[in-house]
Order: C-alpha cells, then structure tokens, then sequence
C-alpha cells in the first residue's frame, strides 16, 4: 500500500501494517551534535504566551480553576471549537470550547463529578444529574461487588488511591499512528480484526474483545469528526510536519476529552515528529524557527490540559497534574542514538516558553547518548527542574527501543502493551497491623485476620513470621480488589479511542505498588539492630515505641538495612504474583507515591523507626528525610540496589541538591550532574527526579508567592508548579533531604 | 592488605567542592593542628573508627562508576598522620584506577606521600601567625616532584584578610610554580553545633563570617 503522503520516506513494512517503531528506525536521523542549532521562540509564539500567561495568572486567581462547563458531558464531540487565538493558533484544539474550561466526566463516578464541581463554586447541571441516574458509572460498578473486608481495607487507609471513583489512566495510545497512517487506515485495520474474532468460538473473552472493537471503531470514527470540529480532514496520512502533530495532537485531544485518568501520557513522539520536520526541511518547506515554533504551539496546547478533580484527590496527586510524560532520547536495539534535533526543540520548550511541570518530559538516560545531549539534559535540570530521567539501558532489554513512559515511571510499549493502574499498599501500615494482631492502629478495626500478640522487646524472627502471615493476606485482598477496579472500569469506563490506538492483541500488566519503603526498612532495622518496645495505649494497640540505640538507616549504602528493603520488595512482589489477575494480566509492583506520601503519613500511626504519628513517609523509594547522612551518593547506591527485575513499573527517586553544593561554577555543575546520573543508571538505579535549587529559595516562595510564580519542582515522578501544592504538601517538600556538601 | 589499618572519622560519598568532578572524601581522625576555625573538631580527640585497607578500598569501589572524573580526596584531620596507611590507600586505589588528592597542612612532607598521590590541597595557615617554615619544605618537594597543587585559605574577616597577609600568600604562589591554584574558602559557622556536642569552646565565635564579597576582595587582591 502506498499514500502520496509517504513520497520521501524510506519504504518498509510498515506500509503494509501497522509498524510505527519500523517506520521511526528506518527513517530518523540520529543527532550527536550540540544546542547551537536552537531557534528562540518567533514573535507569534511570544504574543501567545503572553495570553496563556495572563489565562494562567486568572486560573490560579480563582483558586485553581478557572471555569467548568457543567452542561455537557465531556466527550469527543460534546463541545465546538476552541482556540487561545484563532488567528494566532498553529495547533488547534481544547478539551471545551475555552482555554482552560474543565469539562465534567461522570463516567468514572456522578459523585465525584458532582463533588469537584461543587469545590469550585459550581453546580453540575440537572441534565446531567438526571441522565447518571439510569445510568451505572465505574464507581457504582465496583462498589456493587466491593466486600467489606476491600471497604476496610479502603477505609483504614491501607490501600488507598485506587482507581474506583476516576479514571484509571497509564494508557497511552499509540497518537502517532494518527499522522502515519490517516484514521480510515485505522478503521480498516481494526475492522479486518474484527471479521477475525467473529470466527473465534463465542467465549465471554471472545465476546468482549469484539464488542470494545465494535466501541474502537466507533471512537475513530467520532475522532475524525473532533477533527472535523477544528476544519480538518484526519482520514488520510499528514503530509507535513504540521499536519503531523496536528493529527498527533487530535488523537490525544480525544484521549482526553474521553477519559479522566490520572495520568494521561503522550508517549515517545518527539523523535517520530522529527521525520516529518527533516523532510520538509529538505524540501526548503521549513526553517528552525518554524520547525520551533510549531513544537513550542504544539507544547503550549499540552501544558493547558486540565481535568476537573476533587480537594481529596488533590491531596494525594497534588499539584494539578496530568502527567502528559513525553519520553526523550534513548537507544535503538542496534545501538544508535534516538536523539534527535527535536529532541533538544521539546526541551528546549522549557526556555521559549518559560519553564514549566508539563509536559512531563522524561530522558531516556542511556551510558551510550551523545555526550552533547547529556550536557544540555543537566543543563536544562540546573536551569529549570522541570526533566527527570529513567534508565534506557536498565528498560531496553525488557521493552525494546520503542517503548515509552506512562505516568511518572512506568514503562510500555507503545500501542502494544497497556496497564492496569493499581495504585498502592501502605507498608509501614501493614507493619503496624502485623504488630498489632491484624488490627488498624487508628480506628481499632480487626481489619486482617486476627494474629499474634507482641509482647515486650520485638523480636526480628517473630516480627517477619507474622508479616509474611499478613503479607500474604494482602497481597490476596490487593490484587482481588484491583480485579473488581479493572473489570468494572473495562465494562463502564472502556478506554475507546486510547485502546484503538493500540494493537488489538496488547498485553497487559497489573500494576501494583507499595508506598512507605523507606519507613519499613527502617523500622525493621530498628528492631534488628536496636531494641524496640511497643508501648500500649488504654485500648491495647501500639500508639508508640521505645527505641533504645542506634540502628542502620536506608539511605547510607549500608548492606545491614539496604537488603531489609529489597527483601521486601521480593517478598511482596513474589506474594502478588501467587494471586491470578484480571485478563491474565502480568503483576508489575512500583516503588512510587505521587505526593501521596504526605496523606499516607497522616493516616499512619507511629512507626518502630521513630516516626511519629501522622508524620510524612519519604516520597517513592527515596530514604527517609534527613536519615541519610553518608552523602549524595551513599544515597544514591541504597535505592539502585531496589531491583527493577521485581519492581517492573517503577522505582521513583527524588534528589535535591543546593546548586553549590553540585560544583562551584554552571560548567562543573553540568558535569558533575551528567556523572551522576552516568554513575547512578550505571549501577542499576531506575528512575531520577533532579532538583538542584536552595531550599531557602522555597521558603521565600512559600511566604512570598509573587516573587517566583512559576517555581517549578520535581516532586515524585512529575513536576508541579510549587504555588499549586497544598500546604503540608510544601511542607513536606522542605523537610527533604538537601544534599549540602555533594 | 588486611593488617593496615588507619582511624578515619568517616567516608562522605559525594562532593563536588573537594577537587575536580565527583568525589569521595576519606577523613582522617588525629590532627597536628587546632585551627579555631576547624569544621572537623571531631577528628581532633574522638579516636575514630578502626578501618582496614581493604575495607576502605572495598567502600570506595561502590563509587567508581560516579567518580570517573573524580576521585577520591584524603581529608581530615591530617591524612599526613596516617601517612603509611595512605601511601597503600594511594596504590590500592591507582590499581583501580582512582585518582587520589590529599588535603593537609603542609606540615608533615612525607616525600613519597606526595609523590605517590595524584595531586595535593594545601590549606595555609595563616589565620594568627606567619605561616610555619615546615610549609616550604613541603612545597619544595612538590616543587620537585611537579605535583598539581592547589593553595587553599580560609579567609577570616579582619584576620587574614590584610593586604599584608594577601600579598604574602601572592609571594607563595610566584614563587612555586606548581601551585596551580588558589581557592579562598570564607569562613563559617555552620560547625558550631559540632563544637557544642563536643563540650568545646568555638574559639572563633567571635569573628565574622566570611562573605562573597570578601572572598572577590581577595581574589582582586591577589589578582587572580
């Protein structure tokens, strides 16, 4: 098969079907040379983002939100065009019909629609209303079959963030098959599949394969109609660079006017999007600064994507975040670079547009990228922290050179693999209820299975017989509670356009994850290596400990705690992967908390690690606070000890560091950074978030915001503009490590 | 390579002030000196932790793949103290390609200490009197054995931040051609704290710290 739109391009068979990661291969140009290419931003491009400047500066004015459409029900096409200029606008294309204006998705739940609306001041509309009456939403789903004991479990807060009330999203579709390939293309594809599946025997797995084929054709149909909406044609392949993101940007736009995921993540395009910018610069059709300008457009309309949430959920991903995680550079499996000038244009967004938390753009950090590449990565930390950076040589074996970030840190290949989001078990809770015989420390519910009393000094033996006891258990109630979340929101919330968009046969994970990991080793440790006694309260549970002596802390590349805490990472992972799943799907486990850490502590009571009631865990994997007092790099050799091979969807760290701490001027700065992160990914560490910037200047901005508005920090897999993070939030953000004398 | 031992205080992993690029910095316990500014009182009358060579050596190799264009600096305390135990910390570590830098006094001119490493910080003394004669004949030995120095002050506000005592450090510096270097590090209060765990009087309590300003002072002084 053959488009015009093709003429050019290196033939292949990906024009017989669908093969973006072959048509990337045998037709990018890898770039091994430096910044100085760069282009600043045009005039245009400054005259727009004077007005999303000024449109921001009214959102955060207004508390956050700047307008809700309440009447209709955010949908591919519920809502007419919308521009920030139409004159001006190269990409075109919101999610209402304004800049900004959140639209309302009941899908997931009616009570949590209602509920943000009302946060803001607004009243969902009685249409609305009365038409979620009839109908069952993910939310109503999963709470008919709900047991009681997945209710405590919820309630106590042992598992918490789970996908039941909202969109589940880390489902990226594959967006640039949109450009390549023309929807019709598309259509066809998954029609021929379906002719496919209608042979198969009618099994209840067969039956739901065609009837969300049946919804995925409809999706792309209403996708060329969202086009449409805008003046454009997406049936047939872009023939340009514009066109090309343009059509991108459509099949994402629809992603997100569709769906409320948490994370809703644009994939790896940047490198793809090169080969439209190269060729039409060979033609003379294009210059650097048109080719900037239209990433810098294309950027723009990704940093204004917004969903409408509750204050609750805030608290747990604060900050706003939509995670649209663009993943940058890496290697091919033949070992040539993926970097690309538009590698360098996306990041370089962060200078002609001002620096910014989204994109959530990502570097697949390889030992092998071009040193120039490397260098302007540490630059742009120092310059903005607004990057973070995952181990391409660490994912590559497992996920090919095609693969791309979901969220903050978890790896899929793109269109051929999707996730079950399964958000996280509170460990340090879980060791709590092991001490305390099955019971919740706070609110006094048997909430496990009634087990062994501690009495006096804990003994390390005892205390890990009865954690594997409880480890099992819930592993057991984890992985069937996420089965209840996946098959309703399947059945109520199907990700129609985001799942087209992928192969028809797509494997999926189950992604589990654990949050307190520092706080656990530690308090393991402590009762190892010190002496620990639980001290009662009047109604028989623990509401303190005695700790008496010292004790290995995480955090200082000491073997004695660092193996307490892969150790049980494998015990959990091992006890997850003896529960089946949902569609056969594979059991991943992540060490990462969003901001959730802050919540997670709150509900926590006082740990055998000194910890007090109520008090933050450590963001991710990261060691707790304060504790780690061997330097930047004993910290940095602790948490890459973690082992990825248990840990597949992620092990987030977040490092600070003051900037002259980092080397006396910017030019040892960015060495010194790029030999961290060479010395970190080299030693097996997954996944770095880079803040170098003085606390004090956070602590100016928290009691000043005017002074620095777009203050930028990476906080757990993803950045967030300082301002937009709740309070005990900021707080938590200073209490961190910042590493003084690296 | 088990039976040498040394007393360090502690291995920091991770600085990127004490020489070029990355770094691991050993510090020594014991001290020939008692500078009223010092930020490791520590090492002055706490014995230390008893550390094997192999050990030390095994410590350090976790940091290798962090340090390539780095190394690892021998602080202290006075690593020149210890000076046999450095001498087969320098050899074990060149046999895994690390590089080492010594930061001392100047005091103790071990010849085949220096001519050992790979590069010596040599912190001047010059706070409250001139400075000790011991200095050149550890810098003629640099001198000698074409050893990259770099020359270290901290400068105290009203102390040693004359003209007099400036222009003299200038002399130093034209004077051995292998100091190829020079820093000022201002002075600091942030070890008070250690001061008072330790029962100890700060004896700099009293002076000023040093500022941006003053350390461009003495930069402009010296015409750096």
């Amino acid at each position: 098969m053959k488009f015009e739109q093709w003429n050019g391009f290196k033939e292949g068979a990906w024009q017989e079907k669908i093969a973006v990661r072959d048509f990337i291969n045998l037709n990018y140009t890898p770039y091994e040379g430096d910044k100085s290419f760069l282009a600043g931003p045009t005039e245009r491009t400054k005259k727009v983002m004077a007005k999303v400047n000024k449109l921001l500066k009214k959102e955060m004015d207004k508390g956050g939100v700047l307008d809700v459409d309440t009447k209709n029900v955010s949908g591919l096409l519920a809502y007419g065009a919308g521009y920030i200029d139409k004159d001006l606008d190269i990409i075109v294309g919101f999610q209402t019909d304004e800049p900004l204006k959140r639209g309302v998705n009941p899908f997931g739940g009616i009570r949590m629609a209602r509920q943000a609306c009302e946060a803001y001041g607004y009243k969902l509309s009685d249409n609305i209303e009365e038409n979620f009456k009839y109908s069952t939403t993910h939310n109503d789903g999963v709470f008919s079959v709900y047991t009681e004991e997945m209710r405590a479990a919820r309630k106590v807060g042992i598992l918490t963030g789970l996908p039941d009330a909202y969109g589940r999203g880390r489902i990226i579709g594959d967006y640039r098959r949109i450009a390549l390939y023309g929807v019709d293309f598309l259509i066809e594809q998954k029609k021929a599949d379906k002719v496919r599946y209608g042979k198969n025997d009618m099994s209840e797995e067969n039956i739901k394969q065609l009837e969300e084929l049946a919804q995925q054709i409809k999706a792309l149909e209403e996708l060329k109609g969202l086009a449409n909406i805008y003046g454009y044609d997406i049936s047939q392949p872009a023939s340009n660079a514009k066109e090309a993101i343009q059509w991108l940007y459509f099949g994402y736009l629809a992603a997100i006017k569709e769906q409320n995921g948490a994370a809703m993540s644009l994939g790896r395009t940047s490198t793809f999007l090169d080969i439209y910018i190269q060729r039409d610069m060979e033609k003379g059709i294009l210059t650097e600064e048109g080719a900037q300008e239209l990433m810098d457009d294309f950027v723009i309309k990704l940093r204004l994507s917004r969903q409408l949430r509750t204050p609750e959920y805030n608290d747990l991903f604060g900050g706003d975040p939509t995670w649209t995680t663009e993943s940058v550079g890496g290697m091919t499996d033949d070992g040539r670079t993926l970097v690309t000038k538009n590698s360098f244009r996306v990041l370089n967004t962060l200078y002609t547009l001002g620096s910014a938390p989204e994109p959530n753009l990502t570097i697949l950090w390889s030992d092998k990228l071009p040193d120039n590449f490397k260098k302007f990565c540490a630059q742009v930390s120092i310059d903005t922290d607004s990057i973070q950076y995952e181990n391409d040589d660490l994912m590559r074996p497992m996920y090919g050179d095609d693969y791309a970030i979901a969220c903050c840190v978890s790896a899929m290949q793109v269109g051929k693999q999707m996730q079950f989001f399964g958000a996280r078990c509170n460990l340090a809770k879980l060791l709590l209820l092991t001490l305390n015989g099955g019971k919740d420390e706070n609110f006094g519910m048997q909430v496990a299975p009634e087990g062994k009393q501690f009495k006096g000094k804990l003994n390390y033996d005892e205390v890990m017989e009865s954690f594997d006891k409880y480890c099992a258990w819930m592993s057991r109630l984890y992985i069937n509670t996420l089965n209840v979340i996946h098959r309703m929101h399947d059945k109520y919330a199907y990700e129609k356009i985001q799942m087209a968009l992928h192969d028809t046969e797509v494997t999926r994970f189950m992604a589990c994850g654990v949050a307190g990991l520092s706080v656990i080793a530690d308090s393991l440790s402590a009762i190892k290596y010190a002496e620990v006694t639980p001290i009662y309260g009047e109604s028989g549970l623990i509401v303190d400990f005695d700790i008496k002596g010292d004790f290995p802390k995480y955090g200082n590349d000491d073997d004695r705690v660092d193996s307490i805490a892969v150790e049980i990472l494998r015990k959990f992972s091992g006890e997850l992967k003896k529960i089946p799943t949902y569609r056969g799907s594979q059991h991943t486990l992540s060490a990462l908390t969003i901001t959730s850490n802050v919540v997670y502590g709150k509900k926590t009571g006082s740990t055998p690690d000194g910890r007090k009631k109520g008090e933050p865990f450590a963001p991710g994997a990261n060691p707790m606070h304060n504790r780690e007092t061997s330097g930047a790099l004993a910290s940095l050799n602790s948490v890459s000890k973690l082992p990825y091979s248990c840990c597949q969807d992620g092990i987030s760290n977040t490092f600070s560091i003051l900037p002259n701490a980092l080397g006396e001027n910017n030019e040892k700065r960015v060495d010194n950074l790029s030999d961290m992160l060479n010395g970190y990914f080299e030693n097996g560490g997954h996944h770095l978030n880079v803040n170098v910037l003085d606390r004090e200047k956070l602590v100016i901005a928290m009691e000043n915001p005017e002074m620095y508005p777009n203050i930028t920090i990476r906080v757990s897999g993803y950045a967030v503009n300082f301002h937009k993070l709740s309070k005990p939030q900021q707080l938590e953000v200073l209490k961190r490590t910042y590493h003084g004398e690296m | 390579m088990e039976k040498c031992k040394a007393r360090i205080d502690s291995l920091y992993n991770g600085s990127a002030v004490d020489g070029k690029g990355l770094r691991c910095v050993v510090f020594f316990t014991g001290c020939n000196m008692r500078c009223g500014f010092c930020h490791n009182p520590e090492t002055w009358t706490e014995k230390g932790i008893e550390t094997t060579l192999s050990d030390l050596v095994a410590r350090i190799k976790r940091y290798k793949s962090y340090i390539k264009n780095g190394g690892v600096t021998l602080s202290g305390g006075e690593p020149f103290l210890q000076a046999e135990f450095c001498k087969e910390l320098c050899k074990a570590l060149h046999n895994e390609d690390i590089s080492v830098i010594i930061e001392t006094n100047g005091l103790i001119c071990d010849k085949e200490l220096i001519e050992i490493c790979d590069g010596i910080r040599l912190d001047i003394k010059n706070q409250e009197r001139d400075v000790d004669k011991r200095v050149f004949d550890f810098l003629n030995t640099c001198q000698e054995k074409e050893k990259f120095v770099t020359m270290t002050n901290v400068l105290v506000p009203s102390l040693n931040d004359t003209a007099e005592k400036l222009n003299n450090l200038k002399s130093i510096k034209e004077t051995y051609s292998c100091i190829k270097e020079v820093k000022f590090l201002a002075f600091r209060k942030l070890c008070e704290s250690k001061y008072s765990r330790l029962n100890m009087p700060f004896p700099y309590e009293k002076y000023q710290e040093g500022t941006k300003a003053d350390l461009q002072r003495a930069y402009d002084l010296m015409s750096f």
